[in-house]
């Protein structure tokens, strides 16, 4: 099973981690949700499949591009 | 009189060693391997029966040891329809030297291009090869035979719609049809690529594995050089006859239309409730797309790619439309860089083939910071302006809710379009409320004067002010949308010019 990681599309704040490690996920079920641009943006999973990591904090700043979790599909 | 029978045999013998391809022991490892065949493939894109085969006898005459063993020179080409309309047509057969581009397969293949563009009708590339023949184009006297003797191999003034799949191995001419083609599907599993891992580990030493060069999602979500991806080659071929679908033949003509007024995706009364509550809040511009166009009508384009920006053809009261929409769904609308790649590429292909346009704006602005810089935003969203302003078939701009700044004006805002409606959810400014409160009043939230401050310049952000200036020429409730775009558009048909578009994109890039 290929392993991908899932990337944030905007810089924003770490506001909330919504899934846990383990956790089976539908295509585009939010994994967590970023606080940019005044929104609440989530980080959704591209694909179906387990979630391996979540690879930042909440109250932490994620980058454009930067890897927010990793999961097998 | 009679035709002397022994060379009507050798035509039958010759046209049956032709269609063996590359014979039964390579076709039964296909099947085994759940591969279809060339023949396969193709009778899946046409219309039953309607193939008119050209070059069956066309072989390799490069070498003599290969007389008699390349049958169709490793390249099935003609002519056949796609829902009762001509094309042209070129599938790979990989089991005759892995389709590779060959001195007499080249001629098969341009003869069929040029006729396409010079009759009017679409074009269609089925990919699998391995590239160049070795060693035909070795030496100056393989590169003065091949490379380079049709100069208009991959000139693209799109006269005609290409469309393009990447099935297997799709190195060479299949990923250089797919990147030029105006659609490109590729099939999960395949590999599209320059070159192979083999030939990338001799030039440079580095190690690759085949999905990391060039698989599915690769050109997805990072390149978006693929515009669809499937399972099959069956769904393969579909997503090709189903983008011709909305395509006109050439670009001297409209797209077709239904023949029956087509009926609306949903009730158009569940609009207003799918949009969230809180201006904060996001939600999924797709399902909003799906209620206002004709029912299974809308064909998303790239949808794994820059996502935050939704580019789709659809139907309108039966009329093809190409709709740009935000979608704050991801990345809360903003247009990333990918999204103005996508976006300008689909404005390109609307505006060369005489597709009128439909914009939904939602958005909170272009995005900014390191990332976006590094990858050159200002020279793409310049771009992004220009491809806007060059735009000559009909457009509406509908304000869904966030319109702000630079990017509103490339979405199509202002005098960027025939008409520009609202929704009354719409909020129009330079920047957001939050922002620009921060901005001009020096407050932040929980600061003294913020509320009154904020509440202040997001009441100037609705859209009555547009509307009582006339900079927005009506203002729309959500479900009377569907029956307003169908209406206006087709008071702005290009009656003097039989509604063809004046083409000013045509020779813009094949990708971004």
């Amino acid at each position: 099973m290929p392993i991908i990681e899932v990337t944030s599309e905007i810089t924003g704040n770490v506001w909330k981690i919504v899934a846990r490690p383990g956790e089976r996920l539908e295509e585009e079920a939010p994994i967590v949700i970023l606080e940019s641009m005044k929104m609440e943006i989530p980080v959704t999973a591209p694909e179906a499949g387990v979630l391996l990591e979540v690879c930042v904090l909440e109250g932490s700043t994620c980058s454009e591009g930067a890897v927010v979790a990793r999961m097998e599909v | 009189m009679s035709l002397p029978t022994d060379s009507l045999d050798e035509l039958d013998r010759r046209r049956e060693r032709a269609r063996a391809m590359g014979g039964a022991d390579k076709l039964a490892r296909r099947r085994a391997a759940g591969q279809l065949n060339a023949e396969e493939r193709l009778a899946l894109l046409v219309d039953a029966g309607t193939f008119r085969e050209s070059g069956l006898l066309g072989e390799s005459s490069v070498f003599e040891a290969d007389r008699g063993r390349t049958p169709r020179d490793g390249k099935i080409v003609g002519f056949g329809r796609i829902d009762g309309r001509d094309c042209g047509i070129v599938v790979n057969d990989f089991t005759v030297k892995g389709s590779s581009t060959s001195a007499t397969n080249s001629k098969k293949m341009g003869h069929v291009r040029r006729t396409a563009i010079e009759c009017g009708m679409p074009f269609v590339h089925i990919g699998e090869s391995t590239g160049a023949r070795m060693p035909d184009t070795m030496g100056s006297r393989g590169m003065g035979n091949l490379l380079g003797n049709d100069p208009h191999q991959f000139r693209r003034v799109r006269d005609n719609p290409w469309a393009a799949a990447a099935l297997d191995t799709a190195f060479g001419s299949s990923a250089w049809m797919c990147c030029c083609s105006d659609f490109a599907v590729m099939r999960k599993g395949s590999i599209m690529a320059v070159s192979s891992p083999r030939l990338v580990s001799m030039a440079i030493g580095e190690k690759v594995d085949l999905e990391a060069l060039g698989g599915w999602r690769l050109h997805a979500e990072t390149t978006g050089l693929i515009d669809c991806v499937v399972d099959s080659d069956a769904e393969a071929m579909a997503a090709i006859r189903r983008f011709l679908s909305y395509m006109p033949s050439h670009n001297g003509e409209l797209p077709p239309e239904s023949p029956q007024p087509a009926p609306a995706g949903d009730d158009q009364s569940t609009l207003p409730g799918l949009l969230p509550e809180k201006r904060t809040q996001v939600y999924d511009m797709r399902r909003l797309l799906r209620v206002m166009v004709d029912r299974d009508s809308l064909f998303e384009l790239k949808p794994r790619f820059g996502k935050s920006a939704v580019v789709a053809l659809a139907r309108l009261g039966g009329r093809v439309v190409g709709i740009i929409a935000n979608n704050p769904a991801a990345a809360g609308g903003a247009l990333t860089v990918d999204a103005i790649r996508k976006i300008v590429d689909f404005t390109v292909l609307c505006d060369s083939f005489n597709i009128p346009m439909v914009r939904f704006m939602d958005t909170p602005g272009f995005v900014v910071g390191l990332e976006a810089e590094r990858r050159g935003a200002p020279g793409l969203i310049m771009n992004f302006m220009n491809a806007t302003s060059l735009v000559t078939v009909p457009t509406i701009t509908v304000l869904v809710r966030k319109a702000y700044g630079r990017a509103y004006v490339a979405m199509g805002g202002g005098r960027n379009n025939d008409e520009m409606i609202a929704w009354p959810t719409a909020e129009v400014s330079f920047m957001d409320p939050g922002a620009s409160t921060h901005i001009v009043h020096g407050v932040s939230p929980g600061d003294p004067g913020w509320e009154e401050a904020f509440t202040h310049i997001a009441r100037d952000s609705e859209v009555w002010d547009m509307a009582s200036m006339y900079s927005v020429q009506n203002v729309v409730k959500p479900q009377e949308t569907r029956d307003y775009l169908i209406g206006m558009l087709d008071v702005y048909r290009r009656r003097r010019r039989g509604g063809i578009g004046e083409h000013l994109m045509r020779t813009w890039p094949t990708s971004y």
